[in-house]
């Protein structure tokens, strides 16, 4: 599986949509072994990305969920010690040499693993998720740069343990705060933008089966129409998603002005982008009547 | 500089262009990275070959929007070409969201006999050799921004200023202001001599010197927690010398912390980071390729909600306090300043303002601008030198 084209069509079996930009950036994190940074808005299937990687490399998927506090050993690696403590009590009867006892003790059974340590000790390569990685603090990253560079961990009782198979990693950021520059340097770069029109109807078609073309077709369109409209929370495709099962469920074959109405929490979070939505009806409607593709699907990227 | 002849001397070519053109940061690490690339993809797809260089090359949203661009101006130079069967015309490459990049069409080149090209492969493997005139003419997309019409900056005169590293007084200052800043704590746990916290990691570890008593224990606490400072000066002509003086207080705080993000308006929001890092670290730089953000008229309103949009969801949190160096003296809507006001508010631990003319005998903030905004902001003072900065440290409030 080296080639886009072919990682396109594994990713598409498992109902999820990538373009030619994305398929050739999995390929060549495949090729080169570095991590794949992925950056876009909220929703848009990043962390999903790598969920599908691990299954269309038939791989074990090793997340490590970010926040705020998140340190080295959490991450890595911890000593069971009551266990220890309790082992070495229960053994002291026993007639061991105190190195035999020491060994023992700091044996691998003791060790709890955390996800980048089990990610480096697998017998096969595993798709290693480092999600919203902007959440993290800034120490936490230069941890994390070691880690990415050497694939190896110094474990002082012991010893190093040298990744025997380089994890795949995909980095995600949500781009609440800007990354530092070296761990950028170190990943390749993609940008996730919101899907064009046509993309997103068909992951729906993809995600949601027995979802009429019509439907498939007003959704996609409003959610072009909303996502140009500066909203404080903009819906991704996680949200279009929801709302198609939503319609699904109440058995509606189209869109009209008083379902939208009603269905409008699956899409819009906050209350403010309600009022916008309202004081934007002629729009939306206009949206539904004919079919025209507004263009605002993608984000305006800001140049520094 | 090009053509070269083998297809690692073109990459290599490609990286110049664009860290010299486009400002991207990249290494020969980066290069080294492509060139592998180059091997896995298809050298006659020329989207393949694109789609494969971005990801490497590009390091921010920033850097990847503009790489189609930079591909195209670099590997099919000028719009005029023999177009070969199998070729798509150039400029549709560029399309309508490329950004300025048509503006340059109009210069025309001659095109050299043995530039024909053969197919877009060989054109990435170094077959092409167009003439050296055609890669001359380039303009990098913040000149184009410039060129844009607008009626405030009809106006924009006055002399780029110079940014230059500061005397200790001001760094001292802002290292009290930093210090006495006082956001709560981390949620991270540290080890410390004491703390609420038993370690019991470091303890035990500890009793490796006592011969596995665990004689010394070993604490965790919280760090306090540091702020974020996000500056954003006024440089319009009614400022005058206090946006020097505003500046100052950029390279001061950028000296003692790398948490600072600085911009300047007048009619546009420019980002100036990078400049005042180097002034603070001991480089004079001169702002004059951000003239046109520098004494125009003030839209303050319009300038602040383009900083609310494009920066404040990766430089905005409880822990940045907002300072404003301006005399609001705003020509837009109210509204406008008022939402983005709040928005700021909102996401931010403080918002100070810091207006020069609150020291004249006299002034009381009537103007309509200045109104709009006292609402939302925190700690409402003035910094016209020094002494005024230094004072700073005891007036800032964060909300808890």
């Amino acid at each position: 599986m080296t080639d886009a084209s072919a990682i396109r069509a594994r990713f598409r079996e498992r109902g999820f949509v990538i373009d030619e930009a994305f398929a050739t950036a999995v390929q060549i994190m495949l090729a080169i072994d570095k991590p794949l940074l992925i950056e876009g808005p909220a929703g848009v299937g990043k962390t999903e990305s790598a969920k599908v990687l691990a299954e269309v490399l038939d791989t074990r998927l090793i997340r490590l969920q970010c926040y705020e506090g998140l340190d080295a050993m959490t991450a890595l690696y911890e000593w069971n010690y009551p266990r220890q403590m309790l082992h070495a009590r229960l053994s002291e009867i026993e007639n061991m040499t105190i190195e035999e006892r020491e060994a023992e003790i700091f044996s691998e059974r003791f060790l709890l693993k955390r996800p980048l340590l089990d990610a480096i000790t697998q017998d096969r390569s595993p798709v290693l998720l480092i999600d919203e990685v902007d959440r993290a603090d800034e120490a936490f990253e230069a941890f994390l740069l070691e880690v990415l560079a050497e694939w190896q961990v110094t474990i002082p009782e012991l010893g190093t343990i040298r990744a025997r198979h380089k994890p795949h990693v995909i980095v995600t950021s949500n781009r609440t705060r800007e990354l530092s520059d070296a761990l950028r340097r170190r990943c390749l770069f993609l940008w996730l933008p919101y899907p064009s029109l046509k993309q997103e109807i068909e992951i729906l078609h993809a995600r949601v089966p027995g979802l009429s073309e019509r439907l498939a077709q007003q959704i996609a369109q409003m959610m072009q129409v909303l996502r140009g409209l500066s909203l404080q929370k903009a819906p991704g495709v996680a949200e279009s998603l929801d709302w198609a099962m939503a319609l699904m469920s109440l058995h509606r074959d189209h869109l009209d002005a008083k379902t939208i109405e009603q269905t409008l929490g699956c899409v819009l979070k906050v209350h403010e982008d309600s009022e916008i939505v309202a004081a934007h009806q002629a729009a939306i409607e206009s949206a539904q009547i004919e079919s025209r593709d507004f263009g605002l699907g993608s984000v305006s990227t800001p140049s520094a | 500089m090009y053509p070269f002849g083998s297809l690692l001397s073109n990459l290599v070519a490609f990286g110049d262009f664009l860290r010299g053109e486009y400002g991207f940061r990249i290494g020969s690490g980066e290069l080294h990275d492509a060139a592998r690339v180059l091997e896995v993809v298809d050298l006659a797809d020329e989207s393949a070959v694109r789609n494969a260089l971005r990801p490497i090359l590009s390091k921010t949203s920033e850097d990847a929007s503009v790489f189609d661009q930079a591909f195209t101006e670099f590997y099919f130079p000028g719009p005029t070409g023999v177009q070969q069967a199998g070729q798509e015309p150039v400029w549709r490459e560029l399309g309508p969201e490329a950004g300025g990049g048509e503006k340059h069409v109009g210069v025309e080149h001659p095109v050299a006999p043995e530039g024909a090209k053969e197919e877009a492969g060989s054109e990435v493997a170094g077959g092409t050799t167009a003439p050296l005139a055609t890669m001359e003419p380039r303009v990098a997309p913040t000149l184009l921004a410039r060129a844009s019409y607008s009626p405030l900056e009809a106006e924009a005169t006055g002399e780029a200023p110079e940014l230059r590293p500061v005397e200790s007084a001001w760094r001292n200052a802002a290292r009290v202001l930093e210090r006495r800043l006082h956001l709560g704590l981390s949620r991270r746990w540290r080890s410390a001599a004491r703390g609420p916290r038993f370690d019991l990691r470091r303890t035990l570890r500890a009793s490796l010197q006592t011969g596995g008593e665990a004689i010394t224990a070993r604490w965790l606490r919280r760090p306090r927690r540091t702020p974020r400072f996000v500056l954003l000066i006024d440089g319009s002509r009614s400022m005058g010398s206090y946006a020097r003086t505003a500046l100052q207080v950029a390279v001061a705080i950028a000296s003692v912390t790398m948490r600072l993000e600085v911009f300047t308006f007048s009619t546009d929001l420019q980002r100036v980071t990078n400049d005042v890092r180097r002034a603070a670290a001991g480089e004079i730089r001169c702002l004059d390729r951000m003239q046109y953000a520098w004494a125009g008229g003030t839209s303050i309103g319009r300038c602040l909600r383009e900083f609310v949009r494009r920066f404040s969801a990766r430089m905005m949190g409880r822990d940045t306090v907002v300072i404003i160096v301006s005399d609001g003296l705003d020509v837009g809507e109210p509204s406008v300043l008022r939402d983005a006001m709040g928005e700021l508010h909102r996401r931010s631990a403080s918002v100070v303002w810091l207006n020069p003319l609150l020291e004249t005998p006299g002034y009381e903030p009537t103007a309509e601008g200045m109104s709009t905004a006292c609402p939302y902001i925190t700690t409402f003072s003035s910094a016209n030198d020094v002494a005024g900065f230094a004072r700073l440290s005891r007036l800032v409030r964060v909300r808890a």
